[in-house]
């Protein structure tokens, strides 16, 4: 093996100089993670708070849907003149569900608050988003079984005879439609939370 | 600024540097390797996706089209009472056949974007695209399925309460086809939320 050997001109810097470059680099490549970083993390902020508004419509619907009884001034030998979510299935699926899924958004705070925490951790999003859609389907199937029999109670069906029966019981329909409609806002929310989960799932 | 020179010894001969550099096109076939290996994986998700999507546009269309024809009509009548029973006498059931019909269309015109995330693995816009209208689209079907659901539900059982009387008992054929109908879009439900873990699943980074 032959040695060859060349001869290199390196012009002489002051060690000053030299320190002076030499973070510069260092800064570049900090700047870039903790720019994706700090996006990521502003989607995570948005991420919580929009699941404490979620939790706040959740349990709104759930309370109001529980608490709509009515008793009207009057009876007579035959008929009930009581009104109360348990009289109707659905409506009981719907506290029932409605309840559900408030506890589950805050079981899923501190998941929320790990993904600010580490926002570059894709596991806990990708948790979140599975979780969130499946949540969102249950409460998407509450909120319309629910909202189709207070249409039906507003409305009535003639074709088979099913009489309306908010003509009677009128601050039961109104509570239990108020009920539907915050459920729905929790949907609107839910909807938000997957998109977001799925855009901070991105890769960079 | 005084000039300094110094003296590098390289101590192979050029025969030795090729194969050195012979190293560094193997540690860039390497990387090109990871990279095809993470867009395989992705690949065959993006084949599983487009799988789902045609069962899912199946299982809408039928559907949609089992509610819409179901009629049903007594072979007895009187003069004050309608012995017919179809899917326009129920406001639910028009919102059902309206909504999952738009859900079979937005299934079709998504293939495109679902071949375009086999055909490119890696590309993230695509994927992202799939996941939020997955997402509206899975509120959509939802909401027509259990709205149907609700009211099959009453046709089988009534209400004592209310006085509102099951229907299934006179009208049989049409409350099993309509029941079918909505077992059928529920199971596209669960297709639905298959596509967005699958679309969430192949957006991560690695």
């Amino acid at each position: 093996m032959k040695n060859e050997s060349t001869i290199i001109d390196v012009p002489a810097e002051t060690s000053s100089a030299m320190k002076g470059k030499a973070p510069l680099i260092g800064m570049a490549k900090d700047h870039t993670t903790s720019a994706s970083g700090g996006y990521k993390r502003g989607l995570s902020i948005f991420d919580f708070l929009l699941r404490l508004a979620a939790i706040i419509a959740a349990s709104v619907a759930a309370g109001t849907m529980f608490t709509s009884d009515e008793t009207l001034p009057f009876f007579t030998q035959f008929l009930q003149f009581e009104a109360g979510y348990d009289d109707l299935p659905t409506y009981q699926f719907f506290v029932i569900a409605m309840s559900m899924v408030s506890g589950y958004l805050v079981l899923s705070l501190p998941i929320s608050v790990v993904t600010i925490v580490r926002p570059l951790a894709t596991a806990p999003r990708l948790l979140l988003l599975v979780l969130d859609t499946a949540a969102l389907a249950f409460n998407m199937a509450a909120a319309s079984s629910a909202a189709a029999i207070s249409y039906l109670a507003h409305n009535g069906n003639q074709n088979t005879n099913w009489l309306p029966i908010c003509q009677q019981f009128g601050d039961f329909c109104l509570k239990s439609s108020g009920a539907v409609v915050s459920s729905f806002v929790a949907v609107v929310f839910f909807t938000i939370l997957v998109v977001l989960s799925g855009v901070a799932l991105k890769r960079h | 600024m005084a000039k300094e020179s110094t003296t590098i010894d390289i101590g192979e001969p050029s025969t030795v540097t090729k194969s050195t550099n012979h190293d560094v096109v193997d540690e860039k076939k390497k990387s090109f390797v990871t990279a095809a290996a993470g867009g395989g994986y992705k690949r065959g998700l993006a084949i599983l996706d487009f799988l789902l999507r045609l069962a899912a546009i199946g299982i809408t269309i039928g559907a949609s089209s089992v509610m819409f024809t179901a009629e049903e009509t007594l072979p007895f009548f009187t003069q004050f009472l309608q012995f017919q029973a179809g899917y326009d006498d129920f406001p639910t059931f028009q919102f059902f056949v309206i909504a999952i019909a738009i859900v079979a269309s937005y299934l079709v015109l998504s293939l495109p974007f679902s071949i375009v995330t086999i055909v490119r693995p890696l590309a993230v816009a695509p994927r992202l695209i799939l996941l939020i209208s997955d997402t509206v689209v899975l509120t959509l079907t939802t909401a027509a399925a259990a709205a149907a659901a609700s009211i099959v539900y009453l046709a089988h059982n009534g209400n004592a309460n209310t006085n509102w009387l099951p229907i299934c008992q006179q009208f049989g054929d049409f409350c099993q086809t309509t029941s079918t109908a909505v077992v059928a879009a529920s199971i596209s439900v669960v297709f639905f939320i298959l596509l967005i873990v699958i679309s969430a699943i192949a957006l991560k980074k690695h």
